[in-house]
């Protein structure tokens, strides 16, 4: 009897094992509605954009968490802004804009010819429907779009704001996708579908989902001849850059963007590797700048921050914390390379690469501080020790603070640093609970510095110390009348010639006061494998930001490959 | 039967209680989801100051709901099988969230913790059986493996046999660049593949302690009476070890099994993120870095509906192989 009882529970474990096993086995039969494997065309590359863990379905142009290529390889915008060069809006749907002078109405033309992936033409009837479905979806607009559109005939559509907005150019013709009437007007609710089987004008369709990875291919009515040339695009999903790394070198990813320390060695010893380096983000001390908003801190004197600026050794920071992969930073803040014709004083483009410990003890001296008998100077009893905060895990931007420290220590500053979780640290920032805090300057949406300069300087676009800042926004808190009243100045025109008068007051009042401390540029690395495919974008041409996980640049980039010769 | 009920009562209580406090802790973290996804979506192109505001809309996190109203709502939700919609895949349900990704660790995890236990046990009882020879040496062995931290026995086993020798693959659950999911042989053939290193690391570090256990329990329970009568009586000695003496030292390693297998979901994070495992580790440290509520609150109620039904099993089971746990003392 006894001897049967243990054999039943022998079997059930191994019943309770077995079923298991089907369960797991199972768990891709539900997700796999895929017809071929991915390399079932003729010509096919993988791309790793980032993705990380289960990609969850979404091709929903308007979703905060749509899938990336949604915009520009599935949807194409109006024009595309190229942000890696400096360049003018090239033509995608529409070929040409223009405003009235009050900057009130704007008349965009779209193309002709171009076809929809079921077959169906484009026309001005679809560019309008999209623009008031933004509009009257408040949940959709995340561009603050206020205006009405109409199409007056098949090519031509009109739309009217309340207010003059020239600076909302660049996110209706560059970053807003297109999308078909016909389909759209039966999506019962636009906010939360996710769009499966995604009726778009871009070079791809979608041909597979799961949960790993996704695969487009060729749209054979794309409206530009011969385009594209490759016929499937594989995404995959990898869960660290080391295993991203790994892949690139195997063989078996094609375009990725990873900060490879070692990219050099690689590519040396790989001939089918390549890379391209488009700095684009200046890596900053961000300061709580403003003791009337209530920032606490010995960085809330100009003096010091100019201290730490004159004080940092950018060529040594360069090699020690950014491989040696980034660019000379502005004190204006603006891209030393593509944002020349910006920049009025030419002093200004680029950032003296070594440190002038002398100036920056002059300038605290000068402010009225004295150096204490620890090294650190000091006025009226406060010492200038400012804490920087950093997110745990950077590991780039933690060995930066290491290295700034000794820096600085040099000129009598003492920099202590704090690492918190991404959370923390990015609910400071919004908050303004922080003296400094290292992040970059990120894109703007065109390489007019308006888009620089309005969030991150508008003081309309902070908070006291406590409440949030806006999005994006003012985190260190400045307040400059001058800076306003040229930031309104410059938005009520189209002419670039009077924008360039008002940028160069602001850049005079920033580079002054600097709650901003620059850097440097830091690297966007991206790599290639030539063995697939060739035409990528290189640091001689860079007719697109090349990064793997950029939307819009990625149709623009995929389109323009071809078949590697075998 | 008055047994039984009394279990259940006691379970129904345990979840309740459970999923009170899994309501109320993401609740009183600090944070917002909103805030998260405008920082990750600023990275990557402009945002514009009416982003939040659209954000808020769509995401509906501008609830003004009293608390006790969203409570009662939650359960009812619950026990409707609604989970709520994630923020970090939305518009994706909870729900389809967790289902894609609990098959791979109940899979990776709960086969190896079996494995794990049965080959412990066995090799226990062997050892326990005969005390003194090769088995014995064994045991330092294995609680070694036990006493390294777990991350870096997985890793050292990674380099050696996934990046030197290449025996195994790097990371992932499956080839993602060859194989489609699906109920093919490639398929199949590709998850055991990826599995096995995976398993591998989870069985060394964790047998040792089952072996040890069930070899003391067995050393302990040779030296009862009823032992010594079976052997008087002239059993064949394979009877006495597992009938007699096996089947009473094995029960409290299994209670301690239950409770490692209700750690088969929650225990996961580590494992799936050395070897790059989709499944529910990883799902919840996504949640956990996006502030994504109602992620957390489905996978905690995962991990807690596993635990107590893991240990509402074992109960039963425990009922029906010691007959003394059934009568009231």
């Amino acid at each position: 009897m006894s001897h049967l009882k243990k054999r039943k529970l022998a079997m059930s474990v191994v019943a309770v094992a077995a079923a298991s096993l089907l369960a797991l086995s199972g768990c891709g039969s539900d997700t796999g509605s895929s017809k071929n494997s991915a390399g079932g065309g003729d010509s096919a590359i993988t791309v790793f954009n980032g993705a990380t863990g289960a990609i969850s379905e979404n091709w929903n142009p308007f979703s905060p968490t749509m899938l990336q290529p949604t915009q520009g390889v599935i949807y194409e915008p109006l024009f595309y802004y190229n942000l890696a060069a400096a360049s003018d809006p090239q033509p995608i749907l529409a070929t040409a804009y223009s405003w009235n002078d009050a900057g009130t109405e704007l008349t965009i033309t779209n193309r002709e010819g171009v076809k929809w992936s079921d077959g169906q033409p484009l026309t001005a009837k679809d560019v309008a429907y999209t623009f008031n479905l933004i509009h009257e979806n408040p949940a959709l607009n995340t561009s603050g779009l206020n205006a009405t559109a109409k199409a007056t005939d098949d090519k031509t559509t009109v739309l009217t704001f309340e207010k003059s907005s020239f600076m909302q150019e660049p996110q209706i013709l560059g970053n807003q996708a297109i999308i078909p009437e016909h389909i759209w007007s039966k999506v019962t609710d636009p906010t939360t579908t996710i769009n499966a089987n995604p009726v778009g004008t871009g070079a791809y369709k979608v041909k597979s989902f799961n949960a790993q990875s996704y695969v487009l291919e060729k749209n054979p009515n794309y409206w530009e001849a011969g385009k594209p040339e490759i016929d499937n695009v594989q995404y995959i999903s990898l869960a660290t850059a080391d295993a991203a790394s790994a892949a690139l070198v195997a063989g078996k990813v094609d375009w990725m963007s990873s900060f490879l320390p070692n990219l050099k060695q690689m590519i040396g010893t790989q001939k089918n590797l390549s890379y391209v380096n488009t700095p684009a983000m200046t890596t900053s001390l961000f300061s709580c700048s403003n003791a009337a908003l209530g920032c606490k801190g010995a960085q809330t004197d100009v003096a010091v921050r100019q201290a730490i600026f004159n004080a940092m050794d950018r060529t040594q920071l360069n090699k020690l914390a950014a491989g040696d992969f980034a660019a000379a930073a502005s004190p204006t803040l603006l891209l030393p390379e593509r944002d020349k014709k910006w920049i009025a004083n030419p002093d200004d483009v680029e950032i003296s690469q070594s440190a002038d410990v002398a100036k920056a003890t002059g300038i605290l001296e000068d402010a009225g501080y004295a150096k204490g008998s620890d090294g650190i100077y000091a006025k009226d009893g406060q010492r200038v020790s400012v804490t920087v905060q950093v997110v745990a895990g950077w590991s780039d931007y933690i060995s930066a603070v290491q290295v700034l420290t000794s820096q600085l220590k040099e000129a009598g500053i003492e920099l202590k640093s704090v690492q918190l979780s991404y959370n923390e640290w990015s609910s400071n920032q919004t908050k303004g609970t922080f003296e400094l805090t290292l992040d970059s300057i990120g894109l703007g949406a065109s390489d007019n510095p308006y888009y620089t300069y309005q969030p991150r300087f508008n003081s309309s676009t902070t908070a006291k110390v406590g409440q949030d800042a806006s999005t994006g926004g003012n985190y260190a808190r400045y307040q400059n009348k001058t800076v306003d009243a040229e930031l309104a100045k410059a938005a009520s025109t189209e002419d670039a010639e009077a924008q360039k008068a008002s940028y160069a007051v602001i850049q005079k009042e920033i580079v002054r006061d600097l709650p901003y401390i620059p850097m440097y540029v830091n690297s966007t690395l991206t790599e290639f494998n030539t063995d697939r495919a060739t035409g990528w974008p290189t640091n001689d041409d860079k007719y697109a930001f090349a990064a793997s996980w950029k939307s819009w640049d990625n149709g623009i980039v995929l389109k323009s490959l071809t078949p590697a010769k075998k | 039967m008055r047994f039984y009920l009394q279990k259940l009562i006691f379970y129904v209580v345990a979840l309740w209680a459970a999923l009170t406090l899994n309501f109320f802790l993401p609740r009183w973290m600090p944070g917002n989801p909103v805030d998260i996804l405008i920082s990750k979506l600023s990275a990557k192109g402009p945002v514009t100051e009416s982003t939040r505001h659209a954000l808020e809309l769509l995401l509906g996190t501008n609830s003004d709901q009293p608390l006790l109203l969203q409570y009662l709502s939650y359960f009812g939700s619950v026990f409707r099988g609604d989970l709520g919609v994630s923020v970090t895949y939305f518009p994706a349900n909870v729900t389809n969230i967790i289902g894609e990704a609990l098959p791979w660790t109940i899979g990776l995890i709960g086969v190896a913790t079996i494995i794990s236990f049965v080959v412990g046990i066995g090799l226990g009882q062997l050892a326990g059986w005969k005390r003194g020879s090769w088995l014995d040496n064994v045991i330092p062995v294995t609680t070694m493996f036990q006493a390294v931290p777990y991350f870096w026995l997985a890793l050292v086993l990674l380099f050696l046999l996934a990046s030197k020798v290449q025996m195994f693959p790097l990371s992932g659950g499956y080839d993602v660049y060859s194989v489609q999911p699906g109920m093919s042989w490639d398929f199949i053939s590709s998850v055991f593949y990826h599995g096995a290193l995976p398993a591998l690391t989870i069985v060394l570090s964790s047998i040792g302690g089952w072996m040890m256990g069930m070899r003391n329990m067995m050393v302990s329970t040779l030296s009862e009476d009823y032992i010594v009568t079976a052997e008087a009586k002239g059993l064949h000695p394979r009877r006495i070890m597992t009938s007699y003496a096996a089947r009473n030292a094995v029960l409290p390693s299994l209670s301690g099994f239950a409770i490692s297998l209700g750690f088969v979901v929650s225990g996961s994070i580590v494992t799936e993120m050395v070897f790059s495992y989709p499944g529910i580790g990883s799902a919840l440290l996504t949640a956990v870095q996006s502030n994504d509520y109602a992620l957390m609150q489905g996978i905690f109620l995962v991990i807690t509906i596993s635990v107590l039904g893991a240990n509402l099993l074992v109960d039963l089971l425990y009922a029906l192989i010691d007959p003394r746990t059934r009568v009231r003392a």
